[in-house]
C-alpha cells in the first residue's frame, strides 16, 4: 500500500477544501445579508404584494327616541357575489367568459336578471380581483329561497349580509334626524391606503350628519392574501370591526307626532322643548320628506324633486327658518322697557295707530285700545304701546334685550342647522341697506316686524327663558348636563311680563292656546306680516310656556311648586290667518299631546 | 466486512442522507404549490433516491479501480453519444433541448467525464508526456467536446461547473501547471471583462446605437445577456427579467432568520415565485423561506461536510485515479451548490443549474449518488487491488 505522500497532488486536496469552505463562507455572508439585515425589507416588499388590506363596516348605532323607539336603524341587506378565484381560467379574456356563464346560469335560478356587464366584470377582474363582485343587491325573500335551494348547483358564488339604513317611522322627524348617503371610505391620516373598502354609510343630513362620527362604527380591517395572479387565497380579520353606539334622543315620539299632525299640509315649523334642561321633546318642520327614499343611495330624481318643490320640504323650518318673530317679540320689548326705568303700569293711550315721523303703524284694532298698561297691552297684543315703550326705552335697550335672549346668535343645539337669526343695529343696516338706523326701525323692531328675524327654536328658548328665569342650550341627545344663563332681569321684572302673557291665553288674543290643557300656561301669539302688496302674507305664531298644574274641579288650574312637566313651545304657520286663530289651536293640540286634558273638558265642553 | 466498515466515510454517507431528506420535503412544500399532478413527485423523488441509495452501495462496494478501467471510456464515449442524441431526438422543453425520454443526458454526463478524466490522467501507468503541454490540450480536447455539445442544448451551467472540475483534476494531476494557471487567468480575465461590457453597454443613459456597438462583439444568447444584465442591474425591470431574482430575494429574505415554517413559504405556495421554477433552479429560495437563516446555514453546513468529507476521501485514496476523482467530483458538487445559491441570492448571474439533492431533477439525483458511492468505493477501496 502507498502512503499519501507518494502520490501526486496531495497539496490540492487541502487547497480544495479550503477553497470549498472559503466559498461556503461567502455564501453564508451574502445569506447573512439577505435573510437577516433586509429580512424587514424584504417582509415588507412580501406584503405589499401579497397582502391587501379590506376595510369592513362596523354598523351604524341606531337613532332612538326617548322611549325607545327606533327613528333610525338597521336593516339586513343580502346581496349574491360571485367569488373570481373560482373561474380561474389561463387568460383573463376566458376567465370573464367563465364568469359571464356562471352569472347567466344563477340568473336563471334566482330568477332575478343580472345588471352586471361585461365591462363590470371586466373591470372587476383587473381591479378588485381579490373581493367578491356583488351580482344581485338588496335581494327579497323568494329570490334568497330559490338562491339557497340551488346554492350546490352554483359554485363560486356566496350570499352576503350587509345592512341598509331604515327609518322606521318614515316622515317622522325626517329634518331631525336626516340621512345617509354612501361614500368612500375616508382613511386614517398617515396609514398606509386601504386597498379596498366598502362604500362607507354617511350621515348626509340631520343628526345623521350632526353624529356621523359618533354613530359610526369602528371600521375593522380585514387583510386578504393573493396570489401572483390576485385571487385571494386565505383571509384573515386583524381588527374586529365594532358597531357604533346608538344614539339616544331627548325627542319624544308622541309630542313629536302630534306636532307634525298639526302642521300638515302646511307649510311651518313646531319647536317643544323643555326649558330647564334644554331636551328637544319635538322638533317638526313642514313639509317633511321620507328619508328612506334616500338609501341605499340619493338619486337624482328623488333629490330633483324634492329640490324643486317651492315648498322646500328639505329646509328645516324648526332651526334653519328664519321668520319676523311678530308679536311674540312684544315681552322682550317690555323686558328693555322696564329695564330702561319705564313703569310697566304708567298708562299709554292707544288710538289705533302710532305714528313715528311720517310712518304710521297700525294696531290690531283699528279704532284703538284706549289706555294700556303692559299687562295689558300684552293681552291685547297693542302695537301701539309696544312701538311707544321701544322708542321710549331706546335702541340700546331693545337691542340689548334681544340679545340677552340670544336672539342673532347661535342656540348652540347639537345640530346641523342652527340659524342665528338677524338683531338689527345701525352697524348691520348700515353695512347691509347703506342706511342709518331710523326711530321707525326701532318701532318695527318693537312689534318683532322690520329687519329682526328669529327661528323658531330660538322662540322656544325666549319663552321658556321667560317662564323659568334663564336660558337654556337646547339640545337632542338625551342626557346632556343643562347649560343655563340666568337673565339679567329681576324676578319682578319677568312677574310683570308673566302676568301679561297669562293673560293671552285667559281671555287675551291667544285664549285658544290652552283652552281644556291640564296644565299652567303663559303664552303670546305673533302675526307677522312678510312681502308687500300682492305678495302680502302673514306668518303666524304662537308661543307657550307650560307646567302641570293642579286641576281645580271647575276647571280652574293652579301652579304647582316644582312641577312634573314643564314645556316652551313655539310654532309658527306660514300664510295664517292670525296667530291667535292659526297657531294658537295648534299648539293647544301639541299641549294636550304632552300634558293631556283637563278632566272637565274631556266630556265635550261647548 | 469490518475493516471495510471502519474505512467508510460516514460523514459523508450522513450528509447524504440528510439532504436527501431535506430535498425530499422541499420537492413536497414545492410540489403542493402546484397543479394536483405534482402533490406526489415528493414520493418518486424518494423512489428515486432509494434508488440511487442502492446504486450508491453497490458502487461503494465495488472496486472503483476496477470501475474505471473497464467503464469510464465506454461511460465517457457512451455519454457523447447521449449528448449528440439528444440534439437529435431530444424534446424541447422551456427553449432548450436538455431531455431524452425520461432523463438528461448532460446530467450523466458531469459524471462520466470526471471519471473518464481520473482514469486518463491518474492511472499508474500514464505516459509522461501526459504531465506536458500535451497533456493539456489532451485535457482540453476531452472536455471540450462534452462542453461544445451541451452548450448547444444549450446548457451554460453544466459547462461551468464542470470546467472548474476538470481544471481541478488535471491541476492535482500536475498537468503543465503553468499552461493551465494562463488558462485560468484567461479565463477569469475574459469573465471579468464580459461583465465589465455588459455592465458599460447596459448602464443607464446610454443610447441604443451605443449600446449595439459595444455588445456587437460579446458572445451571449441574448437570455443569457438579459441574465447577465439582470444580475449587474436587478432593480431594471422587476416586471421583466429581474422578476424571478427579486422574487428570489423576496422569498429568501422575508424567511428572516428562523424562517416561516416547512410548508408554509408564502412566495412559493401564492406563486411569487414561478412554479415551473420553484421545483427545480430556485427550489433554495422554498427552503431558505421556510426555514430562515438557521435552515440556509445547516444546509450549507451539510453541503460543506460532504464537499470537505469529499477532499479528505481524496486525501485519503489509495491512488492517484481515486484522489483526482475525488476532488473532481467534489468540485462539481461545490460548483453546483455555489452557483444555484449564489445566483438565488443575487451573488452570480442567474444560470440553470440543479442544487444537488434538492432540485426535483431525478436524472442528477442519481449521477449525484452514483457519484458519491465511487467516492466513498476509493474511500473503502484502500488496499493493492486484488
Amino acid at each position: 500500500m502507498k502512503t499519501d505522500s507518494d502520490l501526486a497532488g496531495g497539496p490540492s486536496c487541502w487547497i480544495t477544501a479550503l477553497f470549498f469552505l472559503a466559498g461556503f463562507f461567502v455564501l453564508a455572508v451574502k445569506l447573512e445579508s439577505v435573510q437577516i439585515d433586509s429580512a424587514a425589507d424584504s417582509r415588507r416588499k412580501m406584503a405589499v404584494q401579497s397582502e391587501r388590506r379590506v376595510q369592513t363596516d362596523g354598523g351604524r348605532g341606531r337613532i332612538l327616541a326617548r322611549g325607545g323607539q327606533v327613528l333610525a336603524g338597521n336593516r339586513p341587506s343580502l346581496s349574491i357575489a360571485v367569488n373570481a378565484e373560482c373561474f380561474q381560467k389561463r387568460t383573463w379574456s376566458a376567465a370573464a367568459e367563465e364568469i359571464r356563464r356562471a352569472v347567466d346560469a344563477a340568473a336563471a335560478v334566482v330568477g332575478r336578471p343580472s345588471s352586471v356587464t361585461d365591462a363590470e366584470i371586466a373591470r372587476h377582474l383587473r381591479q378588485s380581483l381579490a373581493r367578491p363582485l356583488v351580482v344581485w343587491r338588496d335581494i327579497g325573500d323568494d329570490e334568497l329561497a330559490r338562491f339557497s335551494e340551488h346554492e350546490r348547483d352554483l359554485p363560486g358564488f356566496s350570499c352576503d349580509e350587509s345592512e341598509e339604513r331604515v327609518y322606521p317611522f318614515g316622515s317622522l322627524a325626517a329634518h331631525l334626524v336626516g340621512y345617509v348617503g354612501r361614500d368612500r371610505a375616508e382613511t386614517v391620516a398617515g396609514d398606509e391606503a386601504f386597498r379596498y373598502c366598502e362604500l362607507e354609510m354617511r350621515g348626509r343630513a340631520g343628526l345623521e350628519y350632526h353624529y356621523d362620527s359618533f354613530l359610526k362604527g369602528v371600521p375593522g380591517e380585514v387583510r386578504l392574501l393573493v396570489d401572483s395572479r390576485g385571487y385571494a387565497q386565505d383571509s384573515k380579520t386583524v381588527v374586529e370591526a365594532k358597531r357604533g353606539p346608538d344614539l339616544q334622543l331627548a325627542l319624544d315620539c308622541g309630542v313629536q307626532a302630534a306636532a307634525e299632525a298639526q302642521l300638515r299640509g302646511l307649510r311651518g315649523a313646531c319647536v317643544v322643548m323643555d326649558p330647564r334642561d334644554g331636551d328637544v321633546l319635538a322638533f317638526a318642520s313642514a313639509p317633511s320628506f321620507d328619508p328612506n327614499e334616500f338609501v341605499p343611495i340619493l338619486r337624482h330624481e328623488v333629490y330633483d324633486r324634492y329640490k324643486n318643490d317651492p315648498a322646500k320640504p328639505l329646509l328645516n323650518r324648526a332651526s334653519g327658518g328664519l321668520y319676523a318673530p311678530g308679536s311674540t317679540f312684544k315681552p322682550v320689548t317690555a323686558l328693555a322697557g322696564i329695564s330702561a326705568g319705564l313703569s310697566p303700569s304708567d298708562p299709554y293711550e292707544c288710538i289705533g295707530h302710532y305714528m313715528c315721523g311720517q310712518m304710521r303703524i297700525r294696531c290690531a284694532r283699528t279704532w284703538g285700545h284706549g289706555d294700556m298698561v303692559m299687562t295689558t297691552a300684552l293681552r291685547d297684543s297693542c302695537n301701539a304701546y309696544f312701538c311707544h315703550l321701544g322708542v321710549a326705552a331706546g335702541s340700546n335697550a331693545v337691542i340689548t334685550a334681544a340679545r340677552a335672549f340670544a336672539l342673532g346668535s347661535r342656540t348652540g343645539i347639537d345640530f346641523g342647522t342652527d340659524s342665528a337669526g338677524v338683531v338689527p343695529d345701525d352697524a348691520w343696516k348700515r353695512s347691509r341697506h347703506g342706511e342709518r338706523w331710523f326711530p321707525g326701525d326701532l318701532a318695527q323692531m318693537s312689534i318683532g316686524q322690520g329687519m329682526l328675524l328669529v327661528t323658531p327654536l330660538q322662540m322656544a328658548r325666549v319663552v321658556g327663558a321667560i317662564g323659568t328665569g334663564y336660558l337654556v342650550v337646547p339640545h337632542l341627545k338625551a342626557g346632556l348636563p343643562p347649560e343655563r344663563t340666568p337673565l339679567p332681569y329681576p324676578e319682578s321684572s319677568l312677574d310683570v311680563v308673566r302676568e301679561g302673557m297669562r293673560k293671552v291665553v285667559d281671555g287675551g288674543t291667544g285664549r285658544r292656546g290652552v283652552d281644556g290643557v291640564c296644565a299652567w300656561a303663559i303664552g303670546k301669539t305673533g302675526t307677522a306680516e312678510v312681502g308687500r302688496g300682492e305678495r302680502r302674507r302673514k306668518n303666524t305664531w304662537f308661543v307657550a310656556y307650560a307646567e302641570s298644574c293642579a286641576a281645580g274641579a271647575d276647571g280652574s288650574v293652579r301652579r304647582v311648586r316644582d312641577p312634573a312637566r314643564c314645556v316652551a313651545v313655539a310654532l309658527v304657520v306660514e300664510d295664517g290667518e292670525s296667530g291667535g286663530g292659526t297657531a294658537a289651536p295648534k299648539v293647544r293640540e301639541v299641549l294636550k299631546a304632552v300634558f293631556g286634558t283637563l278632566p272637565e273638558a274631556e266630556g265635550g265642553a261647548p | 466486512m469490518n475493516v471495510f466498515l471502519k474505512r467508510v466515510n460516514w460523514v459523508q454517507f450522513i450528509s447524504m442522507v440528510a439532504l436527501v431528506a431535506i430535498g425530499t420535503t422541499c420537492i413536497w412544500s414545492a410540489g403542493n404549490a402546484r397543479e394536483a399532478l405534482f402533490h406526489g413527485m415528493w414520493k418518486s423523488t424518494l423512489r428515486t433516491a432509494l434508488a440511487g441509495l442502492a446504486v450508491y452501495v453497490a458502487l461503494a462496494w465495488t472496486d472503483y479501480r476496477r470501475l474505471f478501467r473497464w467503464l469510464s471510456a465506454p461511460a465517457y464515449f457512451g455519454a457523447l453519444v447521449l449528448l449528440v442524441a439528444v440534439l437529435l431526438l431530444g424534446s424541447e422543453i422551456y427553449g432548450g433541448k436538455r431531455w431524452l425520454w425520461f432523463f438528461q443526458p448532460s446530467e450523466i454526463s458531469k459524471l462520466c467525464v470526471i471519471a473518464f478524466f481520473a482514469q486518463v490522467f491518474g492511472r499508474e501507468e500514464s505516459p509522461g508526456w501526459l504531465r506536458t503541454f500535451r497533456g493539456m490540450l489532451l485535457g482540453m480536447a476531452l472536455f471540450g467536446v462534452p462542453a461544445a455539445l451541451v452548450l448547444m442544448e444549450p446548457d451554460l451551467g453544466t459547462a461551468l461547473a464542470l470546467a472548474p472540475a476538470v481544471l481541478v483534476v488535471m491541476l492535482a494531476a500536475r498537468v503543465w501547471r503553468r499552461g493551465l494557471a494562463l488558462v485560468l487567468a484567461a479565463a477569469v480575465l475574459a469573465a471579468a471583462a464580459l461583465l465589465g461590457v455588459v455592465h458599460e453597454a447596459e448602464r443607464p443613459g446610454v443610447t441604443p446605437e451605443r449600446r449595439e456597438a459595444i455588445l456587437r462583439f460579446v458572445p451571449l444568447r441574448p437570455h443569457q445577456l438579459k441574465r447577465v444584465k439582470t444580475f449587474l442591474y436587478p432593480d431594471t425591470d422587476p416586471a421583466g427579467a429581474g422578476y424571478t431574482l427579486r422574487q428570489a430575494k423576496i422569498a429568501i429574505g422575508s424567511g428572516g432568520f428562523a424562517g416561516k415554517g416547512v410548508g408554509k413559504g408564502e412566495t412559493n405556495h401564492l406563486k411569487y415565485l414561478p412554479p415551473s421554477i420553484s421545483m427545480n433552479d430556485f427550489i433554495f429560495c422554498v427552503y431558505a423561506e421556510e426555514t430562515g437563516f438557521v435552515g440556509s446555514v445547516a444546509l450549507l453546513s451539510l453541503f460543506a461536510a460532504l464537499c470537505v468529507s469529499c477532499t479528505w476521501t481524496a486525501w485519503t485514496a489509495a491512488d492517484l485515479s481515486g484522489r483526482l476523482f475525488a476532488l473532481g467530483f467534489a468540485t462539481l458538487l461545490f460548483m453546483h451548490v455555489y452557483i444555484n445559491i449564489g445566483m438565488s441570492i443575487g451573488l452570480v448571474p442567474i444560470t440553470g443549474l440543479p442544487l444537488p439533492f434538492i432540485s426535483s431533477g431525478r436524472t442528477f439525483l442519481l449521477t449525484v449518488m452514483s457519484g458519491l458511492g465511487i467516492v466513498q468505493s476509493i474511500s473503502i477501496h484502500k488496499e493493492e487491488e486484488t
